[in-house]
């Protein structure tokens, strides 16, 4: 496109496919992009084996829909429920024994466990991509000459009260103060006298949960298989340093920039060169903003 | 209990009349003296497992054939099996099967990004790699004499492509191809790169089609095409060349859907993407239209083929039906076509010693017709199967098949939806 010359129709059009675009593909990204900012916020761990469990979720809805026929938001309840008590069994089997250890440690850790658990996958169901189609999948909407696919406005629109539930929980009840305050100086928790290992156990049983549950939520729109954590999980990593670690909004926030950068970069520049454009974006605010866009300053350095 | 007491008997004459299908079977070919070992190298853990173990499946077949058809130099075949994750491990698993199993012949392996690697070290050991399935076209113009493929090169599959949109898709939309827009869309590995650019310059040198786009994008994190159906819907391309994956394929043609896009046709090469199964299983009838150069398919003529090609072919097909219950898989073709192709080899050479082994490979003239596949054998000196020999084929999908359509002597079915109609129009 000339950028001088005047927009014509064709263009408009397309600018306003762009729009929907990154903003359904935010929605996507953030939901996958909360639970990992949970625990990367309080727990300080990066969980590489976040993709694993979103992996996990994916598979459920598929199994859930092959065996059972049951639709995946009937099944999107029971996944909280059952991911927060797989958190809590993670957490208690293999989180529990390096939260205090070295950071190596703890990625030595989570990568063990996110290769465990691909491989787990991979003699139980087999590498094969699985799909399902529930009749929302295949349902567009149109809205002028814009187009939209039902099953990810729904993705989006849970997205949203997702990282608002989360916002609201840390915000204002008294767990979620409790967790900011471990966040902020685990020492400082213990001696005020929270018990910071149930608060870990939380956290991480909550994020696991979140990410299960979007598992749940992107099966439809995309297949299934043993790796499919991989798709995605790179980019949480970007929203969640652009958003601010343990910051709901902030990811909500990166996660559309993250969208925007790479519909806005395929269309423009080419769609080899989208990568390229947001980890350039990357660098950039760890060299400028190490705190995130949204982010305390000096937040990244707190409980380290 | 009277069923467990039978249970004894009726082992016995399972037993019984197993060793009689065996005497049977030994007394038909003449006996064979001794073992004959070659590795067999394909991923077996990890992502391409599923393809991996269809090869190795293919490969096994065919091992039977060939033993119940007077081994390979008088010799009974078998396997030292090993498993390919990745590259590395395919280096390290070919210095295990040359150093600890002692094989002198290597064969397999399913993915491009494998072939390399492991022949690079079966080639410091003076170890001959017997590739069937990758298609790198750098795998064989390293200069390495003991590299040899059966298969088609990528440049091969490029090759096909524009054959048949410039000679069977033109003339039906009633153009001549130097009219005709084309659009090149691809992941970025080194396979869709080889296919993509292939394609590329003979369509523009050779036909002189008119090329709207070429773009290429990593497949394993692509989560949205929109942005690029929207570029390519602006520049209204007839054809949409696309060399797609896994899932890429998928939700390339859903997002098309979508927005609506509406070109003529879509062509892909290869047995990932648009050539996989699972793009019907995820798609079914809405994933009509999208044509895959591939091995043959349903709607095949068997009497196509030159009359050893066709015993040969049919025997094949009988021994995967037993095996699997289903029509023969790419993974199949490949692995069972190549390994053949070493039987006659071998059987020429009476050698696996290098050189000799060579000059019967280069020897070995088959026409088109004679083989698995319809294909046929010439060497070139760099070890790569004539690309005109390989036969390859062009398969469509309708109504959640994929059918052979081109070239139309090999087939009873017809190519449909040309040019494509709006989206719900493709029953």
């Amino acid at each position: 496109m000339d950028p001088a010359r005047p927009l014509g129709p064709a263009e408009i059009e397309a600018l306003a496919q762009l729009v929907v675009s990154t903003v359904l593909l935010g929605g996507i990204y953030a939901l996958i992009a909360v639970g990992l900012t949970l625990i990367f916020g309080v727990m300080r761990v990066v969980n590489f084996a976040h993709g694993e469990f979103l992996m996990l979720g994916m598979y459920l809805a598929f199994w859930a829909f092959t065996l059972g026929g049951l639709d995946p938001y009937l099944v999107l309840p029971v996944s909280l429920a059952l991911f927060f008590a797989l958190g809590l069994v993670t957490y208690a089997l293999v989180m529990r024994g390096v939260i205090a250890a070295s950071h190596n440690v703890q990625i030595f850790t989570t990568v063990g466990l996110s290769v465990a658990l691909q491989n787990v996958a991979l003699v139980a169901w087999t590498g094969d991509f699985r799909y399902i189609r529930p009749w929302h999948s295949a349902v567009v909407l149109r809205l002028g000459t814009t187009a939209f696919n039902l099953s990810q406005v729904v993705a989006f629109a849970l997205a949203v009260v997702l990282t608002l539930a989360l916002f609201a929980f840390l915000r204002w009840t008294h767990t979620g103060r409790v967790m900011r305050a471990t966040a902020q100086d685990r020492d400082a928790a213990t001696l005020m006298g929270i018990d910071t290992d149930r608060v870990y156990r939380l956290t991480w049983a909550i994020g696991i949960a979140a990410v299960g549950a979007a598992g749940v939520l992107v099966a439809p729109l995309y297949s299934v298989y043993p790796t499919a954590g991989l798709q995605f999980v790179l980019l949480a990593y970007v929203v969640v340093v652009l958003g601010g670690l343990g910051d709901m909004v902030g990811a909500l926030l990166g996660s559309l920039i993250v969208a925007g950068v790479e519909v806005v970069g395929s269309y423009v520049v080419g769609t080899a060169w989208k990568e390229v454009l947001y980890f350039l974006l990357f660098i950039a605010v760890l060299v400028f903003r190490p705190a995130g866009l949204f982010g305390q300053r000096g937040a990244e350095t707190l409980g380290a | 209990m009277r069923h467990r007491a039978l249970a004894p008997l009726v082992l016995c004459v399972a037993a019984l009349v197993a060793a009689l299908a065996v005497t049977g079977v030994s007394s038909q070919a003449q006996p064979l003296a001794g073992e004959y070992k070659i590795g067999v190298l394909e991923p077996l853990t990890g992502p391409l497992a599923f393809e991996g173990k269809r090869h190795l499946e293919g490969y096994e077949i065919m091992r039977d054939m060939i033993n119940e058809r007077g081994g390979v130099m008088g010799k009974r075949l078998v396997f030292a099996v090993g498993d390919a994750t990745d590259p590395t491990a395919a280096a390290s698993e070919a210095n295990r099967l040359i150093t600890r199993e002692g094989v002198r012949i290597i064969t397999g392996t399913y993915s491009s990004t494998l072939c390399g690697a492991a022949s690079e070290a079966a080639a410091r050991h003076n170890v001959i790699y017997w590739e069937t399935s990758c298609v790198d076209p750098r795998f064989t113009r390293r200069g390495l004499r003991t590299v040899f493929r059966t298969e088609i090169d990528g440049t091969g599959f490029g090759w096909y492509n524009i054959e048949f949109i410039a000679k069977h898709l033109a003339p039906r939309f009633g153009v001549k191809p130097s009219q005709l827009r084309i659009a090149f869309l691809s992941e970025d590995s080194s396979y869709g790169q080889g296919v993509t650019e292939a394609a590329r310059q003979r369509a523009r040198q050779e036909f002189g089609m008119q090329e709207v786009a070429a773009e290429y994008y990593a497949f394993a994190t692509t989560n949205d095409f929109t942005p690029i159906v929207v570029k390519l819907k602006q520049l209204n391309p007839d054809v949409i060349h696309h060399i797609a994956r896994g899932n890429d394929a998928v939700l390339f043609w859903r997002q098309a859907r979508e927005q609506n896009f509406l070109f003529k046709a879509l062509v892909h090469a290869g047995a990932t993407g648009y050539g996989s199964p699972d793009f019907g299983k995820a798609l079914g009838a809405e994933g009509n239209g999208p044509f895959a150069l591939l091995e043959p398919g349903p709607g095949f003529r068997i009497e196509a083929l030159r009359p050893e090609g066709q015993k040969l072919e049919r025997e094949f097909r009988a021994a995967v039906q037993r095996r699997t219950g289903s029509y023969p898989l790419g993974g199949h073709q490949l692995a069972a076509a190549g390994l053949w192709i070493l039987k006659l080899v071998l059987d020429r050479a009476g050698t696996d010693e290098l050189e000799k082994f060579r000059s019967a490979a280069l020897a070995l003239d088959l026409p088109v017709g004679s083989l698995i596949n319809g294909w046929g054998v010439k060497f070139a000196e760099n070890g790569q199967n004539a690309n005109e020999r390989v036969q390859h084929y062009m398969l469509q999908w309708q109504d959640g098949q994929l059918v052979t359509v081109w070239p139309e002597e090999f087939t009873t079915l017809r190519a449909k939806w040309i040019p494509l109609g709006p989206w719900d129009q493709r029953k």
